[in-house]
């Protein structure tokens, strides 16, 4: 079963064509790994399978159910709210800025959805904040404001906070991009052991040794399309179009 | 000297009517304001549209004319909508007021958040009013209480203008004790009082500024 399946996507911005009709398929516990230039509208993708875009045309399928189909920017057909509101929490997105809430502390950031959201019990929600804290190596951090942490163990933070709603899906946007380099690793292991898990995960990421590890599928966007998509090696040693070869050596 | 400690008594029943009438009128007014921020930004013409044009009437008219009008026009508009005590009356034309201008600080406060905030708010899946009640307005009474600071001591000193429909506020009080015993010196204990009132709720406002800065 796929999880995400989008079809000849297109958005505009104004007269600003974006993207062009990608057409992707995510597998239950595939990791998809996005490259490709900036401004090429890698976020913009996944700000569309996640609803913080209105798609311009094309579908977008949830669990083989339609979730969206658009043309000539007029949502022609959509799943029915109720439907829609939870296939959107079972995606959980982490962004490039971490956009922990500042007001609440490192604990309360992770249970807060589930408690307003889900309307899990306090206590569950809770114990199960301390177990992703755990796993991400931030238990003794839990009662701090995220102002107190390091970029990395936000980004941490904030992966938990999204696997607390328990997503069937991931969707990283260039999630290590904001962080000194000596930081990058932490929030990787986090990353890699999802991956390992068995989530499904689309990960836009420039860090090759992680795709290298653990992408079962490269892609590479490129015109506001997907210009080539294949096994990791097959895209980063042997590159077939100028454009993918031009952005990979210009990266290496 | 001899006559300040006569006045005092006086001036004080003055200050008090001033106090009251800001605190309740902030007060009240914050919580108007609050939806009426809330109702500027809304998508929806039908909310967003009367909530900018009150906002517009009362920052774009003076507060003196409001007063005079919710006071004696109202009543000629229609007859039911008298407001007997000249208190009850300067009370709602503040609040009315104070609403408006407070509305504006708020909602700048609001728009001073970053967009992220509300994207990882609605990621996680919630609602409108979860991500207000829960993310962003917390975040906003931090950046709004300076702002809300000043609007309260501006209304401290405008309650002045409540005198002209016959209320006796400090400066009402000190007018009637300068003209009856033809001195002005009378000012020079007033000005005390309102400096004393604006130190003491300039520290609280400076307080709660610090209980809020906890992140
Ligand atoms: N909300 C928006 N309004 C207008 N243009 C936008 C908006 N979001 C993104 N864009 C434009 O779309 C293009 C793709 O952006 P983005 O998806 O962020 O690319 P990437 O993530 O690959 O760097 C850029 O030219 C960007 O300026
Ligand atoms: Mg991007």
């Amino acid at each position: 079963m796929s999880i995400i399946r989008t079809e000849n996507l297109c958005k505009n911005f104004g007269e600003l064509h974006v993207l062009k009709g990608v057409n992707l398929t995510v597998e239950k516990g595939e990791v998809v790994v996005i490259i490709g230039a900036s401004g090429g509208g890698k976020s913009t993708f996944l700000r569309s399978l996640n609803n913080l875009e209105t798609i311009t045309a094309g579908s977008i399928y949830f669990e083989d159910k339609l979730f969206v189909r658009a043309e000539n920017g007029k949502v022609l057909e959509e799943m029915p709210k109720k439907e829609k509101k939870e296939a959107l929490l079972k995606m959980g997105m982490v962004f490039q800025r971490f956009n922990l809430f500042p007001n609440m502390t490192v604990k309360d950031n992770v249970m807060s959805a589930p408690v307003h959201v889900k309307k899990i019990p306090k206590a569950q929600a809770e114990e199960t904040a301390m177990e992703l804290l755990k796993r991400v190596g931030l238990a003794d951090k839990a009662d701090e404001y995220p102002s107190r942490l390091s970029g990395g163990q936000q980004q941490r933070v904030a992966i938990a906070r999204s696997l607390a709603m328990s997503p069937d899906i991931m969707l990283f946007d260039e999630p290590t991009s904001a962080l000194d380099p000596e930081l990058v690793g932490e929030v990787l292991n986090v990353m890699k052991g999802l991956a390992k898990d068995g989530m499904t995960m689309i990960c836009v990421t420039h860090e090759m040794g992680f795709a290298r590890e653990v992408a079962d599928k490269v892609v590479f966007m490129g015109e506001g399309k997907i210009l080539e998509e294949g096994a990791p090696d097959e895209i980063f040693n042997h590159p077939k179009t100028k454009q993918a070869q031009q952005f990979l050596g210009s990266i290496l | 000297m001899q006559k300040v400690l006569l006045w005092i008594p006086q001036l004080l029943g003055g200050a008090r009517n001033t106090i009251i009438i800001t605190i309740i009128s902030v007060g009240i007014g914050i919580v108007l304001s609050l939806f009426l921020a809330l109702g500027k930004m809304s998508k929806h013409k039908l909310i967003s549209k009367p909530c900018s044009a009150y906002i517009f009437f009362f920052r774009g008219t003076p507060l003196l004319m409001q007063i005079y009008f919710i006071y004696y026009g109202l009543p000629q508009i229609n007859p039911a909508l008298t407001i007997k005590s000249a208190f009850n009356a300067a009370l709602l034309a503040f609040t009315l007021n104070t609403a408006a201008y407070l509305a504006e600080d708020i909602r700048a406060g609001v728009q001073s958040i970053d967009a992220g905030q509300f994207e990882a708010a609605r990621t996680l899946g919630m609602s409108y009013w979860q991500m207000m009640r829960l993310v962003i307005i917390p975040q906003t009474i931090r950046r709004v209480i300076p702002p809300v600071g000043n609007e309260f001591i501006m209304a401290l000193k405008d309650v002045s203008l409540v005198s002209i429909i016959g209320l006796s506020d400090l400066t009402k009080v000190t007018r009637q004790i300068s003209s009856s015993q033809a001195t002005a010196m009378v000012y020079i204990p007033a000005m005390i009082i309102y400096l004393i009132i604006t130190a003491v709720f300039t520290a609280i406002f400076r307080q709660v500024e610090k209980k809020n800065s906890a992140y």
